[in-house]
């Protein structure tokens, strides 16, 4: 395993990062009702925004619930079994926007809850703003270099935003890694990662790495 | 300069900045607001527009001018947007118009970008000539009273884009895409880095404070949405169990006619007790509150209505538990318990207060996580990167 991991890749790897600056979608939710309504309403983005960018909140509180979603019906609507649902929604591949929508519209449906919310959800959307930040992998080696210290922005937008969205039906690390390497069982481990589950930015990261250890030089 | 943030927000962040403003290499880039100096704005345009100009942007900084009777109108509508009652004086509209025409014939306001601060000079927009406009607006707009909403709506729709800085001020009546944006702190000013102890303890004891025993501070301006005479009632609930002292430390802006009598107001709820020093600091006395946040035991922030309030910011970062109005953009920064606590009335305010006053590991505890909330969330690096985006995003770019 150690020779691929010095040997040139057909097509070095670039890094690009991104960050996603909020818009105000133009309306609100005080109750499930109203909640789901919005959620068929807003653009792919917002559901990007709510469920998967919380990754990047930096709380100083441990966070247990791991989108927007839930935790708003966790605070303002008191109902923490139906909070725990919808933080536990599967976002890996090769889902994107559209399923996690579904699958969120389906659980609140279900739910059967009058109460309205002492504060208002505020949905908000946004536009990624996408910049070079001029690293490049020409090897497995530097990849992983690369991936262990680049800032998070960039492992977000190539592991998370572009196939969430629906730009790829696979992430680009997965896909570079099958395409320049052929290791299947490597490329397919980095996609089982479900990254709405995460909360904490390193710890994506840490365990990206764990399985490039894992693959690459405890085999 | 701006490598010099590189240690506090670390190599990464520090270059994505770098990255995103070459998107905006050759624009050029304006600012209007209508003071050049007190309260926030004018603070966070300070130093914002230098960092701009260091990262190659052409970017200039305007303010607009205006006789006693248009601050009059403005602090009006300041009032009146952000509480939702009217006080408006006759002819305040044209007299609004009057200063926008004033303003907007002797302004070059000929940018790529423009960004328009607040509502004072939110009418210049009838003078674009060109470029995109953007209206940064500080305070709450979320329930304001609706003759002067409606009134300034009808400037505000012509713009590219507004920026809010709380989801919870957006407003559903614009169809402009509203960016929500909190604002920042500069970790490096003289405000807000670190300062020697004894420099500290040299200006508490200039202002009569003693250093040696309990101090509770207030660093905002004489307004009643700062709730001056809750501070007090705040301080005097504390002074029935603890020997504290009380530091409010405002200063005069040039567009806060009220301000003065709102002092009056203060000085007389004060009474005869020594140990309530009420400060009217000149605009530039940013060491002086330096000393007065890290030489406090609890700093206050009990706003009853407030745009955003970045003396929690200045305190946590200096790792200060902070007791702050749950009003505003103040929740956004204080997580209550964590790092400080959110409160409804004096009451409220002093019991908290007292509790901090007696307990060490818990203040000392909630200062920590106050620091570090700060460093990842509201520094000027952090905003200064969504500022760059907006311009990119509206640019179209």
């Amino acid at each position: 395993m150690y020779e691929i991991l010095e040997k040139p890749a057909n097509k070095p790897f670039e890094f690009y990062a991104a960050y996603y600056p909020p818009i105000y979608a133009g309306f609100k939710a005080t109750t499930i009702d109203e909640l789901i309504e919005g959620i068929k309403k807003v653009d792919g983005f917002s559901i990007f925004y709510h469920v998967f960018h919380p990754l990047f909140s930096s709380h100083v509180v441990p966070e247990d619930m791991s989108n927007d979603f839930a935790t708003w019906i966790r605070d303002e609507l008191g109902d923490r079994l139906l909070a725990q649902k919808v933080s536990d929604i599967e976002g890996k591949e090769p889902r994107t926007v559209e399923n996690v929508r579904e699958d969120l519209i389906k659980i609140l449906s279900e739910a059967r809850i009058s109460r309205t919310a002492n504060k208002p959800f505020y949905f908000i959307t946004c536009k990624p703003v996408v910049y070079n930040t001029e690293r490049v992998a020409k090897s497995l080696a530097e990849f992983i270099d690369i991936i262990a210290s680049i800032s998070i922005r960039s492992i977000a937008y190539h592991f998370i935003f572009r196939r969430i969205i629906g730009y790829e039906d696979k992430n680009d690390f997965s896909k570079w890694i099958e395409d320049n390497y052929g290791l299947t069982e490597l490329s397919k481990k980095l996609s089982s990662l479900d990254p709405q589950t995460y909360t904490d930015e390193e710890m994506l990261r840490e365990d990206l790495l764990k399985i490039f250890e894992q693959e690459m030089l405890l085999k | 300069m701006i490598e010099r943030y590189a240690e506090i927000i670390g190599e990464n962040e520090l270059d994505s900045i770098f990255k995103i403003a070459e998107k905006l290499k050759g624009l050029s880039i304006l600012h209007v607001n209508s003071t050049p100096a007190g309260g926030g704005v004018a603070e966070i345009l300070s130093k914002l527009v230098p960092l701009m100009k260091e990262l190659g942007i052409n970017t200039d900084w305007k303010i607009i001018r205006g006789d006693p009777e248009f601050f009059k109108v403005t602090k009006s509508f300041h009032n009146s947007l952000q509480n939702g009652l009217g006080e408006l004086s006759q002819g305040a509209f044209e007299i609004y118009r009057k200063w926008q025409e004033i303003n907007g014939n002797e302004l070059d306001l000929d940018y790529d970008v423009v960004f328009i601060h607040d509502p004072q000079p939110a009418g210049l927009i009838t003078f674009r000539k060109k470029g995109k406009w953007i209206w940064r607006c500080h305070i709450d707009i979320s329930n304001p009273y609706q003759p002067v909403w409606n009134f300034l709506r009808g400037y505000i729709q012509k713009y590219d884009s507004v920026i809010v800085s709380s989801a919870v001020f957006a407003r559903d009546d614009l169809k402009n895409p509203q960016f929500i944006i909190p604002p920042s702190i500069d970790p490096l000013s003289i405000k807000n880095r670190d300062i020697p102890e004894i420099t500290v303890k040299r200006i508490l004891h200039k202002f009569d404070l003693d250093p040696d025993r309990p101090i509770i501070t207030q660093v905002s301006r004489f307004d009643r949405a700062k709730d001056p005479l809750g501070v007090i009632r705040a301080y005097k609930l504390v002074k029935k169990h603890a020997d504290v002292q009380l530091a409010y430390v405002g200063s005069p802006a040039a567009d806060d006619p009220e301000g003065e009598i709102v002092y009056r107001e203060t000085v007389q709820a004060a009474g005869d007790d020594k140990d309530i020093k009420l400060l009217m600091l000149p605009p530039n006395s940013d060491l002086e509150i330096n000393a007065f946040q890290r030489g406090s035991i609890v700093v206050m922030q009990k706003s009853i209505k407030e745009g955003f309030g970045l003396t929690v910011s200045e305190a946590l970062w200096k790792k200060k538990a902070v007791i702050g109005g749950n009003t505003g953009g103040i929740p956004l920064q204080i997580i209550h318990g964590v790092n400080g606590y959110l409160v409804n009335t004096p009451e409220e305010a002093a019991h908290y207060a007292l509790y901090l006053i007696r307990q060490k590991d818990i203040r000392e505890k909630l200062g920590r996580a106050g620091r570090e909330h700060v460093r990842r969330n509201f520094l000027i690096t952090r905003e200064l990167r969504d500022y760059l985006m907006v311009a990119t995003l509206t640019l179209g770019a």
